[in-house]
C-alpha cells in the first residue's frame, strides 16, 4: 500500500461497538483520521469520548467492528491475532497511564522484553535496551527493580520500551496521568524531543494544556471526531 | 521466542513461587515413583519365574513328545517316533540339530544300593540335556559306548569327589524294582546289569536321578529288557523323544508348527514364555494402572496450580501480549512450566521409586533371610526413562487447558484485570 504520500496511519469509518446486554455501546462510532509521518497528534475528549479505543485500535490491541484501519501500509483490520502481535512487535510501541511494567524484572529487562518476542538474542537485547535507556538519561537505573524507581521513572522505563523496537508509531494513553506536575512536564519534554528526532506519536489525553504540546489537535465526543 | 529464553522465563515463574511448585512438584513426584515402584516389582516378579526356566533349558529348543498333538497328560494318545520321522524332523526349515533320546529302563546304580535309584538317559553326542559345566570330567562323545555321565550325589557314592570317581567302573542295573524316594516301583522284566565307565559328573542340581548314556547302549539295554533286537525296539517302540534345536529362537514357533503337522506333540520354552510374558504384561497393567491413578491426581494438581498461575499472571501477560508476544507464546510459556513440573516430579519420582524398592528390599532381607537372592525390584533403562517421559507427558496435558486460556485472554481486558 502507498505510504509514500507521507501518511503513516488512515483510518476509515472505524467503529468499535460493545454488546453490552440489550443495547450495543459504540465506543468509536464512525472515525476517519489521517496521521502524517512525523506528526505529534493529540486526540482530546473528555473520558467515554472513544479516545482510548482509538489508540488501542490503533495499537493492534482492538480490532474494529467496522471500517479499515491502515498503519505504515499494512491494514489490521484484516489481521488475526498473530499478525496482530507481530504488528505490536514490530511497528507500534504503546505507552499507558499504569506504566505496566513488569515489578520481577529489572528496568533493562523490562526494556528488553519485546525483544524477547523478537526472538532477539540476550547479549544484544540487553544492549540495546541500554543504549534506550541512556538516550532516555535511565542509565544509572538500569538494573533496578521498578518497585526502587519514582513515576517518572517508571514513565521513562515504558517509553523507553515503546521505542526498544524502532517502532514507526509510538501510542501514549494518558502518559501523565499518575505522574506529579513536575514529573509530567518533564515527561512532555522528552515526548517533544523524541518527535523533535522524527519521531510519529498519537497522544490521548483529557487535558487541554497537554493537548497544546502536540502539532495538531483533534477532539473526540461520543465516538466521534467533533472538530 | 527462543526455546532458551521461553525456558528461562519459566524457570523463573517456577522457582518464583517455590512453595506451590515444590508442592505440585511432589505430587507428580509421588506419582511417577508409585507407578516405577509397581512396575519394578512387577518386572522383578516375571524376571525372577523366567530365571528359574532359563536353569532348565534353552530357548531355542523344541522338544518332540511321542504323542498325538492336542491333548496332553493322561489323555495323550501315544504315537511312536521312529528313524523316518526323525528325517522328516532334520528337513524341517530351520531345524539345525536333531538329537534323539531312548529312556532305558529304570533302575540303580549297584555300589550305591537300594536307594541310589537312576532314570538312564540314552542321547547323542552334543544332545541340549548333556551340555553346560560339569563338576570333573567330560560330557558324552560321538559314537562311544560303556560310558556315563552321571550327578555329582551318585559320584560321592562311588568315590571321594566328583573328580575321583572318573574313570571308575559302576554297575548299573536296569528293569529291576527301584525305589524312587518312599514310592516302591516293580521293575519290568529281568533285571540286568551293565558296567560302564563314569566319564563326566554333573551337578546333581540339574537331576539328582539322571545318568546319561550313549544312545545305542540305552537302545540295547531297553531291548534286551524286553527280549528284543536294538532295531525291533526302534521300530516298534521308538524314542521316547526328540530334541530339535532352531538356528534361532524367532523360528521355534515355525518348528512347533511343522512338529505338530508331522502329528507329534511338540512344546517349548519360548512359547511358555512368552505366556508369561503376556500374563505379567496384564499383571504390569493392572500395577500400572494403579500407579497412574497416583499420577491422575497429580495432573489435576498440576491444572489447578497453572490454573491459579494464569489468573494470578494476567497483567503480565496482558504486558507481554501489548509488546508483542504472540499467542503461542504465552501457550509455550505456561506449557514450558507445567513440563518443568512434569520433568522434575518425573526425576525425582524415579530416584524416590529407586530408593524406595531398595528400602522395601533392604526390610524384606533383613525381616526374611532365607529370601529368594534375585532382585524384587528391577527399574530397566525403558522402565526409567518411560516413567520421566508419562510423567512429562502427564504434566503437559494438564498444562494444556490452562496454557490456552492463557493464550486466547485478550490483551486489553488482561491489561485492565486488577
Amino acid at each position: 500500500m502507498a505510504t509514500t504520500d507521507g501518511v503513516i496511519v488512515r483510518a476509515t469509518d472505524v467503529a468499535r461497538v460493545y454488546p453490552t446486554g440489550a443495547t450495543a455501546v459504540a465506543a468509536l462510532d464512525g472515525v476517519t483520521l489521517e496521521v502524517r509521518r512525523g506528526e505529534f497528534l493529540a486526540v482530546m475528549g473528555p473520558s467515554g469520548s472513544g479516545k482510548s479505543t482509538l489508540l488501542n485500535v490503533l495499537g493492534g490491541l482492538e480490532r474494529p467492528t467496522r471500517g479499515t484501519v491502515v498503519v505504515d501500509g499494512v491494514d489490521l483490520s484484516t489481521m488475526d491475532e498473530v499478525a496482530l502481535a507481530g504488528y505490536r512487535r514490530e511497528k507500534v510501541g504503546m505507552i499507558f497511564q499504569a506504566f505496566n511494567l513488569l515489578p520481577r524484572y529489572r528496568v533493562v529487562e523490562n526494556v528488553a522484553l519485546p525483544l524477547v518476542f523478537a526472538g532477539v538474542a540476550p547479549e544484544a537485547r540487553l544492549a540495546r535496551a541500554r543504549s534506550v535507556l541512556d538516550r532516555l538519561g535511565m542509565g544509572p537505573r538500569a538494573d533496578h527493580r521498578p518497585s526502587q524507581l519514582s513515576g517518572g521513572e517508571m514513565q521513562r522505563t515504558a517509553i523507553a520500551r515503546a521505542l526498544v523496537t524502532d517502532p514507526a508509531l509510538l501510542l501514549a494513553d494518558e502518559p501523565t496521568g499518575n505522574l506529579d506536575s513536575a514529573n509530567g512536564e518533564a515527561l512532555l519534554v522528552l515526548i517533544a524531543e523524541l518527535h523533535a528526532r522524527g519521531q510519529t506519536v498519537v497522544l490521548v489525553t483529557h487535558d487541554a494544556s497537554i493537548a497544546s504540546r502536540a502539532e495538531r489537535t483533534v477532539r473526540m465526543r461520543d465516538g466521534r471526531i467533533v472538530n | 521466542m527462543r526455546s532458551s529464553d521461553l525456558f528461562a522465563l519459566a524457570f523463573g515463574n517456577y522457582s518464583r513461587s517455590r512453595l506451590r511448585s515444590t508442592l505440585t512438584t511432589l505430587g507428580v513426584a509421588i506419582g511417577t515413583a508409585l507407578v516405577v515402584l509397581l512396575i519394578a516389582l512387577a518386572t522383578g516378579a516375571e524376571d525372577n519365574v523366567k530365571r528359574s526356566i532359563f536353569s532348565i533349558g534353552d530357548l531355542r529348543l523344541v522338544t518332540v513328545q511321542p504323542f498325538q498333538p492336542g491333548a496332553t497328560g493322561l489323555s495323550a494318545v501315544p504315537r511312536t517316533i521312529g528313524d523316518d520321522h526323525v528325517a522328516k524332523f532334520k528337513a524341517i526349515p530351520h531345524a539345525q540339530s536333531v538329537y534323539r533320546q531312548y529312556d532305558a529302563p529304570l533302575g540303580m546304580l549297584l555300589e550305591g544300593g537300594e536307594d541310589a535309584a537312576i532314570r538312564p538317559q540314552g542321547i547323542e553326542a552334543g544332545a541340549p540335556v548333556d551340555r553346560g559345566d560339569l563338576l570333573a570330567g567330560r560330557h558324552l562323545g560321538p559314537s562311544e559306548r560303556g560310558v556315563a555321565v552321571i550327578p555329582g550325589n551318585l559320584a560321592r557314592l562311588v568315590a571321594a569327589s566328583p573328580a575321583a570317581a572318573l574313570g571308575r567302573k559302576v554297575t548299573l542295573r536296569l528293569g529291576g524294582a527301584v525305589k524312587l524316594g518312599a514310592t516302591r516301583i516293580s521293575g519290568s522284566g529281568t533285571p540286568r546289569d551293565y558296567v560302564v565307565t563314569v566319564v563326566g559328573v554333573f551337578d546333581e542340581q540339574a537331576s539328582q536321578t539322571s545318568v546319561r548314556i550313549p544312545l545305542e547302549d540305552a537302545l540295547l539295554a531297553g531291548a534286551e529288557n524286553r527280549g528284543l533286537t536294538a532295531d525291533a525296539l526302534r521300530l516298534g517302540t521308538g524314542y521316547s523323544g526328540v530334541a530339535i534345536e532352531s538356528d534361532d529362537s524367532q523360528y521355534v514357533a515355525d518348528v512347533v508348527r511343522s512338529v505338530q503337522e508331522l502329528g507329534f506333540s511338540a512344546f517349548s520354552l519360548k512359547q511358555v514364555i512368552e505366556q508369561i510374558d503376556k500374563g505379567f504384561g496384564v499383571f504390569r497393567g493392572i500395577l500400572a494402572g494403579i500407579g497412574g491413578v497416583a499420577l491422575l491426581v497429580a495432573a489435576i494438581g498440576i491444572a489447578n496450580t497453572m490454573v491459579m498461575a494464569v489468573l494470578e499472571r494476567t497483567r503480565e501477560i496482558g504486558i507481554m501480549k501489548a509488546v508483542g508476544a504472540s499467542p503461542r507464546d504465552i501457550r509455550s510459556l505456561f506449557l514450558a512450566e507445567a513440563a518443568l513440573v512434569g520433568a522434575f516430579g518425573g526425576i525425582i519420582g524415579l530416584a524416590l521409586g529407586v530408593l524406595g524398592g531398595q528400602a522395601i528390599e533392604l526390610v524384606i532381607r533383613t525381616l526374611n533371610p532365607q529370601a529368594s537372592p534375585a532382585p524384587i525390584f528391577i527399574v530397566d533403562v525403558p522402565l526409567a526413562l518411560g516413567a520421566v517421559g508419562l510423567a512429562l507427558l502427564v504434566s503437559l496435558v494438564a498444562g494444556f487447558l490452562p496454557s490456552r486460556r492463557a493464550m486466547r485472554m485478550s490483551a486489553l481486558s488482561a491489561l485492565r484485570y486488577e
